[in-house]
């Protein structure tokens, strides 16, 4: 898809299993919104085919596809009842008048809403309104349901909640799914497979846990979870061992990365992968060990989060995360330690 | 060192010194009376108005002496069974209400497809377009724009030229009652589209997609949906239209030459041909009284669109 001759979308070739919830994450900008439109039948795609059930629908008018949608700002009909609401694609979609209530009553059910389909939209809260959306876009038994970043605007708590809700619901009506978002937890907690995608194309596509674990490229690994980077210049290889010319770091290929001596690359490694201590002895068990000096400390509740300068990588600043359980003790800004990993860890990407 | 210019710049200086004269002509402890100040102008134009309509009360009660051309001094209600019995006030005023529905309606039907492209259009330029094309008339008071109409339909006017050529004998397209109909269409539209278009950009356009995405197509979307939300905008674009046009005066008297007059045509008759004042002010208060029910009953029946203001609920 072409907008003002920029590609909002290219190279995204995806298919996707019956009954699976893919999620296509990515910042703002990156075409999945623009993706997400076309499939439903809103943006006709420049070059590239569409196919439901092995059928072409690029021409298919989006009344016409079997998608139900639960769109950004919801779009309920403010001038209907929440069951109005649900009934409208049945009354649209010519179902049998006669079976309308009971299925209309089934689905609010579903979504637990039971008692509340006679209010009007504007008399249900921002969690409540949310469901009337899933029930409406669901009710007419839909081949696939697109959710466009539904979530966004609510609350963490109630967001988190109905993340939940939405995966109970697919898992109970087996439903394919896709959903859109920039929300990197809700693409790990709601979905079988991730696409992550930038600049229209797609970065990779894998289970949630794949995706997390093994990044096939340094925006993946950075876009997901709180990844610190170290770049360097690569001194040897051997094996899964990629080695650094500055002494002591090292790391295993990235999606396959063969670098040849002497190429600069950079390594990537997880936040919570750190280990802190006030001496090299407190970090257990870790084949790599940097000093360095407490640049900022953030006490988030369950973890306090650093923010660490390591002379010894050319003054990079790492992020560290420390859970700690036992000790309750703080490192102040200012105080020296010694951070720990071990290589396993560290990811290593071409720049 | 003094503060750069950037940092306080001259316009807020200037500010500063018209508070402090302001301060010193209205102290800041009167502050709480400064919205009913500001109410002042507005309030003496209305309460004018309510005087004036007292004055036409008192005269609508006397009834013209013939002999001395002076309006009586006893009360009575003549004028008013004039009003209701005699055959010309009927005529008038059933042409000025029947035509001032037939307008709204025509009006509401030209006026929602040019406001909805001009709010939903992705192009920038048709959209000035429209604007402009709706606001030059403007500029061109109505009884320029009659004039014209006059110009274009008369028996020798470019619509029965063009007939000629192809052979059509003249057809009389003026001094009718479909002129002034028309001439009032054609006037009323850009008060209809100015209404309207508010009430269509408050319609997000994702409702507009749902409502596509649950399986209707583009007329179910426009009925079940569009117009539905666009009510308000209806409401309020049709009140406008509909007391403006039971009230206008040029139009009927420029395309209805004389034959086709609306109530305010037959007030201004009274007033200033036969000297009847007290006729002219009880036709005026009946029309002020038909206007205001008309209104009311659209409200009672409809809620009162986008001319309800205040908090909403």
């Amino acid at each position: 898809m072409v907008f003002d001759g920029v590609h909002a979308v290219r190279d995204a070739t995806f298919d996707l299993e019956r009954g699976r919830f893919l999620t296509i994450l990515g910042p703002s900008g990156s075409g999945k919104t623009t993706l997400l439109r076309m499939i439903a039948g809103f943006g006709r795609p420049t070059s590239g085919e569409v196919f439901i059930n092995g059928l072409a629908v690029g021409s298919v008018p989006p009344h016409r596809r079997s998608i139900g949608m639960v769109f950004q700002k919801l779009a309920l009909f403010p001038h209907m009842t929440a069951a109005e609401n649900v009934a409208f694609p049945l009354r649209m979609r010519r179902f049998d008048a006669r079976t309308i209530p009971d299925r209309v009553h089934r689905y609010l059910d579903l979504v637990k809403l039971g008692k509340l389909g006679d209010r009007r939209i504007h008399e249900l809260s921002g969690g409540q309104q949310q469901r009337v959306a899933i029930a409406r876009a669901l009710v007419f038994e839909p081949d696939l349901l697109l959710l466009d970043e539904p979530l966004a605007a609510l609350d963490r708590k109630l967001r988190e909640e109905m993340q939940l809700e939405f995966r109970r619901i697919q898992r109970e009506l087996d439903v394919t799914t896709i959903n859109v978002t920039h929300d990197q937890r809700e693409a790990l907690v709601v979905s079988d497979e991730i696409i992550v995608m930038d600049h229209g194309r797609i970065q990779q596509k894998a289970r949630p846990e794949a995706t997390y674990r093994q990044p096939k490229n340094a925006f993946v690994a950075n876009f997901i979870g709180v990844t610190n980077f170290i770049d360097g210049v690569v001194a040897s290889v051997d094996g899964d061992l990629i080695a650094f010319e500055r002494s002591g770091l090292a790391g295993r290929p990235g999606n396959g990365f063969r670098p040849a001596a002497g190429v600069s690359a950079r390594g990537a490694l997880r936040a919570e992968q750190i280990r802190i201590g006030g001496g090299r002895e407190t970090l257990g068990d870790v084949d790599t060990v940097f000093g360095g000096t407490v640049t900022d400390a953030i006490f988030e509740g369950e973890r306090v989060v650093y923010e660490v300068a390591v002379p010894d990588l050319g003054g990079t600043t790492l992020r560290v995360f420390d859970h700690d359980p036992v000790a309750h003790n703080q490192h102040d800004v200012g105080s020296t330690v010694a951070l720990g990993w071990n290589v396993k860890d560290v990811l290593v990407f071409g720049d | 060192m003094r503060p750069s210019r950037t940092s306080y710049p001259l316009s807020w200086r200037l500010m500063d010194a018209v508070e402090a004269i302001a301060a010193s002509v209205w102290p800041r402890s009167f502050s709480a009376a400064v919205p009913w100040l500001m109410l002042m102008p507005a309030a003496v134009l209305v309460g004018l108005l309510v005087l004036g309509l007292w004055d036409m009360a008192d005269g609508s009660f006397r009834t013209l002496d013939t002999a001395t051309f002076l309006p009586s001094d006893d009360y009575s209600l003549a004028n008013y069974d004039r009003a209701f019995t005699e055959k010309l006030f009927f005529t008038v005023a059933s042409r000025s209400l029947i035509g001032s529905l037939i307008v709204t309606a025509i009006t509401l039907v030209f006026a929602f497809p040019y406001s909805y492209v001009m709010v939903r259009t992705r192009s920038a330029a048709l959209r000035k377009f429209l604007l402009i094309a709706l606001f030059l008339p403007f500029f061109i008071g109505q009884v320029v724009r009659a004039y014209g109409w006059l110009i274009i339909l008369g028996s020798q006017g470019m619509v029965n030229e063009a007939l000629g050529l192809v052979g059509v004998a003249p057809i009389r397209l003026l001094y009718n009652y479909p002129a002034v109909l028309f001439g009032l269409v054609q006037y009323m539209l850009p008060f209809a589209v100015l209404m309207l278009a508010p009430a269509l950009t408050a319609i997000p356009e994702e409702m507009e997609s749902a409502a596509g995405s649950l399986g209707a197509n583009w007329v179910r979307t426009f009925i079940h949906v569009v117009l539905p939300l666009a009510k308000p905008g209806f409401i309020g674009a049709g009140l406008v239209v509909m007391t403006l046009s039971l009230t206008d005066f040029a139009i009927p008297a420029i395309l209805g030459g004389g034959s086709q007059d609306f109530i305010a045509n037959a007030i201004y008759d009274q007033f200033f041909r036969t000297s009847d004042q007290g006729m002219g002010a009880t036709l005026a208060l009946l029309l002020v009284a038909v206007g205001s029910i008309m209104v009311g009953v659209v409200f009672a029946l409809f809620g009162a669109g986008t001319l309800a203001m205040g908090r909403s609920k």
